[in-house]
């Protein structure tokens, strides 16, 4: 039974992986390459979990410190893409899993991260993700549109994420032991864990 | 509430993206390959095909799909006892093949022609005989889903209903405004589509143009303190432009070779389509801008008239490059 649950994730968790470039490219026939670079990252489980994590990171961590990831946010994504295009594919697996168990690791230990290292996290995962997300357009995407799109949902995504936690979380001097910071850190152990299963992957000979 | 200012900011950005980025195809001129494609029904659900006019990159390199339940080997078609009832489409539409007719020639009936073309890349086969519960079902399957693609992929219309928010900001004015702006735009492509009225489409679309500058005016008003008509009377302005969007909405399903007899549920279900996509829209900038507020994400006050500015501009070059459309063929 067990074993069966675990299959169960495992499959889940590779069709999510997987089904991004169909999902995306079904868009893209239907509301072409804007909204392509709209639905791309949404199906991609490494960018669901990765923007999740740092937004929710920028809203723990109050709205002082968390708004400059609004316009820092997309850039990254931008900056990435080009860099992306310039100098070619490259795996972002293990990059990925770095930086879900760095963030996981910190929401879990409920750390006040300062302004700078929170802004450097967050550069670092949109550039990552970014050149992600430009490595399998086809040569007939319009680059433009879809840079337009991505940065667009990066936008909005890492906003309302920001400003759900921030109300989740209610006021910056919540108790440690409350529920709310409880599950906030709860939800970073996941992350954690998940970059750690990621990271084992990317390794495995 | 200096959190506004910077989500105009980032909104404006987000629109300024889908306006300037998706330019225009029609912009760029190239001579209409056109294709005929016949379908003659021989016996119920069985079709010949036959090009009466063959696409200059040649028949064998057209992507045809038709409905999933039909098999499709030119010359033959076979759809089975359900019939030709479903979404047609041409995948590779391009600058040397930018229409095909497809017509549909039944045992019983009317003959019915559908144009494919890059404007309109899917057509709805609805089948010849009394509506069935399928037929219903595709067609609010296939025009809920054509309304959604067209309010979000109209830069235009969604620029004016972001300008409306903007000056009205949230609460009941703003139910009430967007509730007129649909009225509007419902009541006028209801008239457009029963050919109650008619405006040409190159002029229509540089009147929607100047639509948004319009409210682009009315923003820097309302930021000089002045009470433009729009902060005024939010719902005739809402409903006054409305009627001028839904003609626009209305060339939308135009040349699709719809049966009237069908139209009115078409219209209808296009235009729930079309409710679906901008309420998403209404509701995602209702969100951003309590977000933006939650957030405490300002602007310095030197921006603050900017986006108003960039409204004016991206809609005036609409405007003109619309214009010289009326006048000169492109």
């Amino acid at each position: 039974m067990k074993l069966n649950s675990t299959r169960l994730v495992i499959a889940t968790a590779m069709l999510l992986a997987g089904g991004n470039a169909a999902e995306a490219h079904i868009v893209a026939a239907r509301l072409g390459d804007f909204y392509m670079g709209v639905v791309h990252p949404l199906t991609d489980l490494q960018d669901v979990v990765l923007w999740t994590a740092t937004g929710v990171l920028a809203g723990t961590l109050g709205a002082a410190k968390g708004r400059w990831l609004i316009a820092l946010f997309p850039l990254g994504l931008l900056v990435g893409l080009l860099l992306g295009q310039v100098f070619g594919a490259a795996s972002t697996q293990l990059a990925d899993a770095a930086m879900m168990l760095a963030i996981g690791l910190l929401l879990a230990a409920a750390a006040q991260v300062p302004t700078v290292l929170l802004c450097a996290m967050a550069f670092a995962v949109a550039v990552i993700r970014g050149a992600a997300n430009g490595a399998d357009l086809a040569p007939e995407t319009d680059r433009l549109l879809f840079a337009a799109g991505l940065t667009c949902v990066g936008y909005a995504a890492i906003t309302l994420t920001m400003a759900l936690t921030a109300v989740f979380k209610r006021t910056n001097s919540d108790s440690a032991t409350s529920w709310r910071a409880i599950a906030v850190r709860a939800l970073g152990g996941w992350i954690a864990a998940i970059g750690l299963m990621m990271a084992s992957l990317a390794l495995a000979p | 509430m200096r959190a506004i200012p910077y989500l105009r900011l980032a909104l404006l950005a987000l629109m300024l993206a889908l306006a300037v980025l998706m330019r225009p195809s029609a912009l760029s001129a190239h001579e209409a390959a056109m294709g005929v494609l016949e379908f003659r029904e021989v016996r119920p659900g069985a079709f010949v095909g036959r090009w009466s006019i063959e696409p200059s990159i040649g028949a064998s390199r057209v992507d045809l799909r038709v409905p999933p339940h039909c098999f499709l080997r030119l010359p033959e078609m076979n759809c089975g006892a359900k019939g030709l009832v479903g979404p047609i489409t041409i995948t590779n539409l391009g600058s040397n093949m930018s229409v095909v007719l497809i017509k549909v020639i039944p045992i019983e009936g009317e003959p019915r022609s559908y144009t494919i073309s890059t404007a309109n890349p899917v057509v709805s086969v609805l089948g010849t005989g009394a509506p069935t519960l399928e037929v219903w079902l595709e067609l609010a399957r296939t025009y809920v889903n054509y309304g959604i693609d067209h309010i979000l992929l109209g830069a235009d219309h969604l620029l004016f209903v972001l300008g409306l928010i903007w000056i009205v900001g949230s609460g009941w004015r703003l139910v009430k405004t967007i509730t007129a702006f649909t009225i509007g735009h419902s009541a006028s492509l209801a008239a457009a589509a029963f050919g109650l009225i008619g405006v040409p489409e190159r002029p229509l679309n540089a009147c929607i143009a100047l639509s948004i500058a319009f409210v682009g005016v009315e923003i820097v008003k309302q930021q000089r303190g002045e009470i433009g008509l729009t902060a005024r009377y939010p719902w005739i302005v809402a409903f006054s432009f409305g009627l001028v969007h839904g003609i626009g909405f209305a060339s939308a399903l135009a040349g699709l070779g719809l049966e009237r007899r069908l139209l009115p549920a078409a219209l209808l279900f296009f235009n729930i389509g079309v409710e679906i996509g901008q309420l998403a829209f209404v509701l995602l900038v209702l969100a951003l801008i309590w977000a933006h507020r939650r957030l405490g994400a300002v602007v310095p006050r030197w921006g603050e008239a900017l986006p108003a500015y960039l409204i004016g501009s991206v809609s005036m070059f609409w405007f003109f490059g619309r214009l010289a459309r009326v006048f000169v063929v492109i």
